[in-house]
C-alpha cells in the first residue's frame, strides 16, 4: 500500500513538473535577444570573451557545440545565434 | 621604328588591363580553390584548442620551486550538425593523461545525450571553471584530492565513465539547465574507507546515478545556483567480509552519496567600470557506516564490539570555498582594465575520527582553511599572467605560506 501511494505521488508530481515545464516558454525578452548580446552575458559567465578574429567561420562552429555542452544553459538556436554574429565579426 | 614604337605604347596601355583580368582570373581562381578545399574537407570541423603553462611556488623552507607546468591540449570535432566529440589530453607536470573522450548527440533544440569518460557533471567546479585559462588563481580552491587524502583518492574530480543527458528548459525570463547522469560509481578502499569517484572500470554491478540542476533566476543570465546529487554502492562486489557481533558483514553493500550547491555571479557594472564575480561551492560527501582496520599506532574512539582490531568513523567529508573577483575591465587605461583582483576563501572538514584524516596535537580532527589574494593581469581572452599569496592553515595550527606565480596560454 505504501509504494503504492509512493508510486502515486512520484506520478503525479512528474506530470506537474512535465505540465509546468511545457506551459513555460521563453518570453520576447530572451527570445529576441541578439547574437552579440548573448555572447556578452554568458561568455564572462566563466571565461573572457574571446575575440572574433581568434577563429575561422567553421571553428566558431565547432567552438559553438562544444560550449553547447558546457555552459548547458542556452539553446541551439542561441548558440547558433552567438555563432553567427562572432562569424559575421571576424 | 614607328611600329616598334607603336607595338610597346600599346602594350604599355593595355597593361593594366591584362593586370585587371590577370587579377581576376587569381580571383576566380582563388574561388575555385577555396571551394574544391570545403568539398574536399567534407563536412567534418576539426579544432585544436587548450592551454599551456608554466609556474613556480616560493615559501620559506624550500625557497624557490620551478614546480609546475602542464600542456592540456582539447580536440574538438563537428561530425554533423547533431554530431559533436570532444577530448583533451592533460599533461600537468609531464604525465601523459586522457582527462575526457565524449561522444554528443544532439536530440533536439533542448535536450543532448553524450557517452564516454566525462567530466564529473557535478557541481560547477571541475566541469565549468578548472580549465587553465579559466581558472584565474595560479592554483585550484581546496579540493578533496591527493593533496589531502591518501593514495590519489578523486572525490568527485576528475572524470566519470558513462552517459548523460543534459539540456536546458526556458521558464519565462529565467531558465534552468539540468544534466543527469548514470556512471560506473565510486570505489571504496576497503583498508580505510576512502572513496575514489575516479573509477573507470566498474567495480561493482551497480551503477551511480545523479544529476545537477541549474536555475538562472534572471533574464541576462547574470546569476546561476546549481543543486547537485549522486548516489550509488561504492563497495567492491568481492570485498572481504569481517564479523562484527558473531554476524559476518562486508563491504559490498556499501554505499556513497554526495551533494553540492554551487552559486555563480557574474555582472558588469559600468558604474564603476568593472566587471565583478562571485563563485564558490560547497560539497559535502558521505559514505555509509563500515568498519576498518585499525592502523598501527592509531587510537580509535569507536572500535568494533569486542575486536579492537576494528574501528569505525562518521565517513562524512565537507569542503567549499568562496571567490571574489574585481576586474577594472571598463576602464580605459590599457594597462588597469586588464588586471584582476582575486579573493578566495577555502574551507576542507575530513572525517574528525578517521585514522587519515588530518590531526591536532591532540590527536582530534578538525578543519583545514586556506585563505588565497591574488592577481591575474589578462594579455588577452585567455592568456594571462597570475599571482597569488596561499596561506593554509592547518588542524593542528600550523601555518604554510607560498606564494605563486603561473603563466598560462591559451591556444
Amino acid at each position: 500500500m505504501k509504494k503504492i501511494t509512493s508510486l502515486s505521488i512520484t506520478i503525479i508530481f512528474s506530470i506537474g513538473i512535465l505540465l509546468f515545464i511545457n506551459g513555460c516558454a521563453a518570453t520576447e525578452k530572451v527570445t529576441a535577444k541578439s547574437g552579440a548580446q548573448i555572447w556578452g552575458e554568458n561568455c564572462l559567465r566563466c571565461h573572457n570573451a574571446p575575440d572574433p578574429v581568434d577563429y575561422s567561420d567553421a571553428q566558431w562552429e565547432t567552438v559553438g557545440m562544444h560550449m553547447k555542452q558546457r555552459v548547458n544553459n542556452l539553446t541551439e538556436a542561441e548558440i547558433n545565434k552567438v555563432v553567427e554574429f562572432l562569424q559575421s565579426a571576424n | 621604328m614607328k611600329s616598334l614604337f607603336r607595338f610597346f605604347m600599346l602594350a604599355f596601355l593595355l597593361m593594366p588591363a591584362m593586370t585587371l583580368v590577370s587579377s581576376a582570373q587569381d580571383s576566380t581562381q582563388t574561388e575555385v580553390n577555396k571551394k574544391n578545399l570545403s568539398a574536399a574537407s567534407g563536412k567534418t570541423k576539426m579544432l585544436l584548442t587548450g592551454a599551456g603553462w608554466f609556474g613556480f611556488a616560493y615559501d620559506k623552507d624550500a625557497k624557490l620551486n620551478f614546480n609546475s607546468y602542464g600542456f592540456a591540449p582539447v580536440f574538438l570535432w563537428k561530425i554533423s550538425d547533431k554530431l559533436f566529440f570532444e577530448s583533451e589530453i592533460e599533461a600537468p607536470q609531464g604525465e601523459f593523461e586522457l582527462e575526457f573522450a565524449k561522444l554528443n548527440y544532439a536530440v533536439n533544440n533542448y535536450i543532448s545525450i553524450g557517452a564516454g569518460r566525462m567530466l564529473t557533471p557535478f557541481g560547477a567546479y571541475g566541469e565549468k571553471w578548472e580549465p587553465a585559462f579559466i581558472e584565474r588563481f595560479p592554483n585550484n580552491p581546496i579540493i578533496p584530492d591527493e593533496d589531502f587524502l591518501p593514495g590519489g583518492t578523486h572525490l568527485n574530480w576528475g572524470a566519470i565513465m558513462g552517459l548523460d543527458v543534459r539540456g536546458r528548459v526556458p521558464l519565462g525570463n529565467s531558465r534552468l539547465s539540468y544534466v543527469l547522469f548514470v556512471s560506473n560509481g565510486p570505489s571504496l578502499d576497503n583498508s580505510n574507507g576512502l572513496i575514489d569517484y575516479e573509477n573507470l572500470d566498474d567495480n561493482n554491478a551497480n551503477k551511480q546515478v545523479g544529476g545537477r540542476i541549474g536555475l538562472l533566476p534572471f533574464s541576462n543570465s547574470c546569476l546561476e545556483v546549481g543543486f547537485s546529487y549522486e548516489q550509488g554502492i561504492a563497495g567492491n562486489s568481492e570485498d572481504s567480509v569481517y564479523q562484527i557481533n558473531s554476524e559476518w558483514k562486508d563491504y559490498s553493500k556499501v554505499g556513497a552519496s554526495a551533494m553540492a550547491v554551487d552559486l555563480n555571479f557574474v555582472k558588469s557594472i559600468p558604474k564603476i567600470k568593472s566587471i565583478i564575480s562571485v563563485k564558490g561551492q560547497f560539497g559535502s560527501y558521505m559514505v555509509d557506516d563500515a568498519y576498518y582496520s585499525v592502523p598501527e599506532g592509531f587510537t580509535a574512539n569507536n572500535y568494533a564490539p569486542g575486536d579492537s582490531t576494528l574501528y569505525t568513523f562518521n565517513n562524512t567529508l565537507q569542503n567549499y570555498y568562496a571567490q571574489f573577483s574585481f576586474r577594472p575591465a571598463l576602464l580605459k587605461n590599457k594597462c588597469l582594465k586588464n588586471v584582476e583582483l582575486l579573493f578566495r576563501y577555502n574551507s576542507l572538514t575530513e572525517p574528525k575520527d578517521a585514522a587519515w584524516s588530518e590531526k591536532d596535537n591532540n590527536g582530534a580532527g578538525g578543519v583545514v582553511t586556506r585563505l588565497d589574494i591574488g592577481l591575474c593581469y589578462w594579455l588577452n581572452w585567455r592568456t594571462g599572467l597570475r599571482f597569488a599569496y596561499e596561506g593554509t592553515t592547518h588542524v593542528n595550527g600550523e601555518q604554510s605560506n607560498e606564494l605563486l606565480a603561473r603563466f598560462v596560454m591559451g591556444f
